[in-house]
């Protein structure tokens, strides 16, 4: 489904990246792996150094460290945000949302909009699309999206085919009317018969966490894991990966009269080294134009990965220059979601170390 | 598929293979490699394979027939 947006932009991206950092090589031996194996699939793969959170730390944590950081510098007034958007799979609680207990934390107005979006790596887009949606309101001047998760938490130690990349993280993206603002192009698309493709199994409604849901079991492939766990089937999130990304890029471009040449920067979720690099192959754009430096350094924090890149490739420049960016995001549902945008002159675009 | 021998032979990193050679034979066999073979199949022959069909082919020559079957 394509979208379109006029008059909105983009005006500050923080990332808030938590306070521990683990290294894949003091990791390989919770594996049932050769180090030749392991050391194999660092190089493929990216594994290298992520980032994640100490036992305790919530996202509502992550996200008030990063919004009280703006009010501190005055990059954000708290009494500005008319509403307070949350893309989430890692919630403080089922009930209530999290944006709720981070609107308590904070003490913002009560005449606000708050509401968490249930999305995985897909949800840069989906959040930014929820964005604009509420500009068009003439109360809604201001939209403050965060994007967050914890998932290291719901990976086996002993899963290499998940725990070397996941990572955790936040990002605040600040986003307003702009009466100067070129069109954004947008494009979304659900497959909800993948549902199973990427999964947590166990700990919500329909199978609550047990002792048996708990319990490791070894795969196929060698790898212990429980129903509690995130349950990645990787061919197939490849294959739809390599199958509908393609595709929906040219027709983003095409419904914007724009072509590849033009566009300055791809900024695409980051699973892991290995789909990023087959997507730039398959899609004929250079590691220039397509960052692909997220999971070596950070580790894949779902829908925090795209602010994150954005922040950590282009930061400074972003404050003095504009650039033409596609943004992409893919991962379970099935979803996948597009934006193509001119992205420029923010108030700010950084990244910080949450520190408790 | 005149490329296919030398470029499974470079990715389960040995010098040649014979079309008779078992799949999990080689000591490079791993989920790394079916990932391997999944990517060249999609960006050589545009041809989409699971894990388990990868799997299930037992042998290089199984592995060319089912590619040959979805071209």
């Amino acid at each position: 489904m394509n979208l379109k947006f006029k008059n909105k932009k983009i005006t500050g991206i923080l990332a808030v990246l938590p306070e521990k950092e683990i290294k894949f090589e003091d990791e390989i031996d919770n594996y049932e792996f050769t180090r030749r194996q392991s050391m194999k699939l660092k190089l493929v793969m990216g594994f290298n150094k992520r980032r994640v959170v100490n036992k305790g730390t919530t996202i509502s944590d992550l996200c008030v460290f990063g919004l009280n950081h703006l009010f501190d510098r005055k990059l954000l007034r708290k009494e500005d945000i008319d509403a307070l958007i949350l893309v989430t799979q890692s919630p403080d609680y089922f009930m209530p949302a999290t944006t709720h207990i981070i609107h308590g934390r904070l003490g913002l107005k009560q005449d606000i909009y708050c509401s968490d979006i249930n999305q995985g790596c897909a949800g840069y887009s989906y959040g930014l699309n929820q964005a604009f949606m509420l500009l068009e309101q003439d109360k809604i001047n201001k939209v403050v999206l965060l994007n967050a998760d914890i998932l290291s938490t719901k990976v086996s130690e002993k899963d290499r085919s998940s725990g070397p990349l996941t990572g955790d993280g936040a990002a605040i993206t600040i986003v307003e009317n702009d009466p100067d603002g070129k069109t954004i192009y947008g494009s979304v698309k659900s497959d909800g018969t993948g549902a199973d493709a990427l999964i947590i199994p166990a700990g919500a409604f329909k199978l609550p966490s047990t002792e048996k849901t708990a319990e490791l079991v070894k795969d196929k492939a060698g790898n212990y894991k429980a129903l509690d766990h995130i349950d990645m089937k990787g061919d197939e999130v490849f294959n739809f990966v390599q199958r509908e990304v393609p595709p929906m890029i040219n027709d983003l471009l095409d419904s914007a009269g724009s072509k590849k040449e033009e566009i300055d920067y791809f900024m695409f979720h980051q699973p892991n080294k290995f789909m990023v690099k087959q997507l730039s192959n398959v899609m004929g754009l250079s590691e220039e134009k397509m960052p692909n430096n997220l999971v070596e350094n950070f580790g894949n924090s779902a829908s925090v990965t795209i602010p994150t890149l954005i922040s950590f490739n282009l930061g400074q420049r972003l404050k003095k220059e504009s650039f033409l960016i596609c943004i992409c995001g893919f991962g379970n549902g099935l979803s996948w979601s597009s934006l193509f945008l001119e992205m420029g002159n923010l108030d700010f675009c950084e990244t910080i170390d949450y520190d408790n | 598929m005149e490329n296919f021998l030398s470029s499974i032979s470079e990715i389960l990193e040995v010098e040649s293979v014979n079309l008779e050679d078992e799949l999990d034979s080689f000591e490079a066999w791993d989920s790394l490699t079916v990932l391997s073979i999944i990517a060249f199949c999609d960006s050589e022959y545009s041809v989409a394979l699971s894990a388990e069909e990868i799997d299930n082919s037992g042998t290089i020559l199984g592995l060319k027939q089912l590619i040959e079957s979805k071209i």
